[in-house]
């Protein structure tokens, strides 16, 4: 167990979010949010403020794009 | 994962690049342009030396037919994103395309074909979409203190209310959250939006908005505190109970 404090927790969730901390750096953030009622509901917001971002802004492109797309390469 | 702090190279890079792009904006020849906006992107594959691909057109249009058509939603929803309306983005999206495929015998197989594409994506529209609707401030908004832009260090306090927070904003219509990224400054949007939805690293989001990987991680923590507030906004307007931060500035 390397609980890293809520400090570092806190300063880090963003990246931890993100996947943008070393192993050692993850790991020890996720043994804190283990331990921390406080720091895991912080995560969950960011957690879902992306989950809901993604599903928020998918889009299908258009057929008449598509086709024009597809129509302006082969005409070069 | 590697981290990209880690594996970030020199900055210095990234100026050059962005003076590089300043310059090529009346390029007359379309592939040339793209040539020069792909090097100002992407220095490393140049330096090695990057060769034309010596494939038949047919057979290079097949490939781009196979490989790049199908990020078109996805390209297509970025495209939203920036410039907030179907004709513009679909115009957009096409350029890019256009663009993609004049380039596409420099493309280096079995690199992200996907970073790559982005890349025309944000260039093609930062210089010239934005260009036309340019807001003076927008140069410097990664200057603007907190305040200015009327969020708070601190969201919202206590476990119990970070809980009531992330039910209210799993249950915002869509809309919410699309009028929400569009009301945030347009660099922190984009950044928020290359790293949430899209999922790239922050490098590759440095390497796509040509601006060094501290940045990126400001404007992506920025954006999304921004966001966050904007959303507890909207879901107190529908009746969620949000309390509001006591620490927060008016706007």
């Amino acid at each position: 167990m390397t609980d890293c404090g809520c400090d570092k927790a806190k300063a880090e969730l963003e990246e931890y979010l993100h996947r943008e901390l070393s192993a050692q750096d993850f790991q020890d953030v996720t043994d804190h949010l283990d331990n921390c009622d406080d720091c895991s509901a912080e995560h969950l917001v960011g957690l879902t403020l992306t989950l809901k971002m993604r599903t928020a802004c998918h889009e299908t492109a258009p057929q008449e794009l598509k086709a024009a797309v597809l129509a302006a390469i082969t005409s070069r | 994962m590697p981290t990209a702090v880690l594996s970030r190279p020199a900055t210095g890079a990234a100026i050059d690049f962005s003076a590089m792009s300043d310059e090529r904006d009346d390029s007359p020849e379309e592939l040339t342009e793209v040539e020069h906006e792909l090097d100002a992107v992407d220095g490393l594959a140049s330096r090695r030396g990057r060769t034309r691909s010596t494939l038949p057109s047919d057979q290079l249009r097949s490939l781009f037919e196979q490989q790049a058509i199908p990020f078109m939603d996805q390209l297509y929803a970025a495209a939203m994103r920036m410039t907030r309306n179907p004709a513009d983005a679909g115009d957009l999206v096409q350029e890019t395309y256009v663009k993609a495929y004049a380039a596409f015998g420099q493309f280096e197989q079995g690199t992200n074909l996907k970073a790559w594409l982005y890349r025309i994506l944000t260039n093609t529209f930062i210089n010239g979409y934005r260009k036309n609707q340019r807001q003076p401030y927008q140069n410097a908004i990664d200057d603007l203190e907190d305040w200015q832009l009327g969020s708070a260090e601190s969201i919202t306090q206590g476990r119990s209310t970070r809980s009531a927070e992330a039910e209210a904003i799993d249950h915002l219509p869509d809309s919410d959250v699309k009028d929400a990224l569009q009301s945030i400054p347009e660099d922190f949007r984009l950044a928020v939006y290359l790293a949430d939805v899209e999922g790239f690293a922050y490098q590759e989001i440095a390497d796509i908005m040509k601006t060094p990987v501290g940045t990126v991680m400001s404007r992506l923590h920025r954006g999304r505190r921004l966001l966050r507030e904007r959303l507890a906004d909207y879901a107190r307007d529908r009746g969620f109970t949000v309390p509001e931060p006591a620490t927060r500035s008016k706007r």
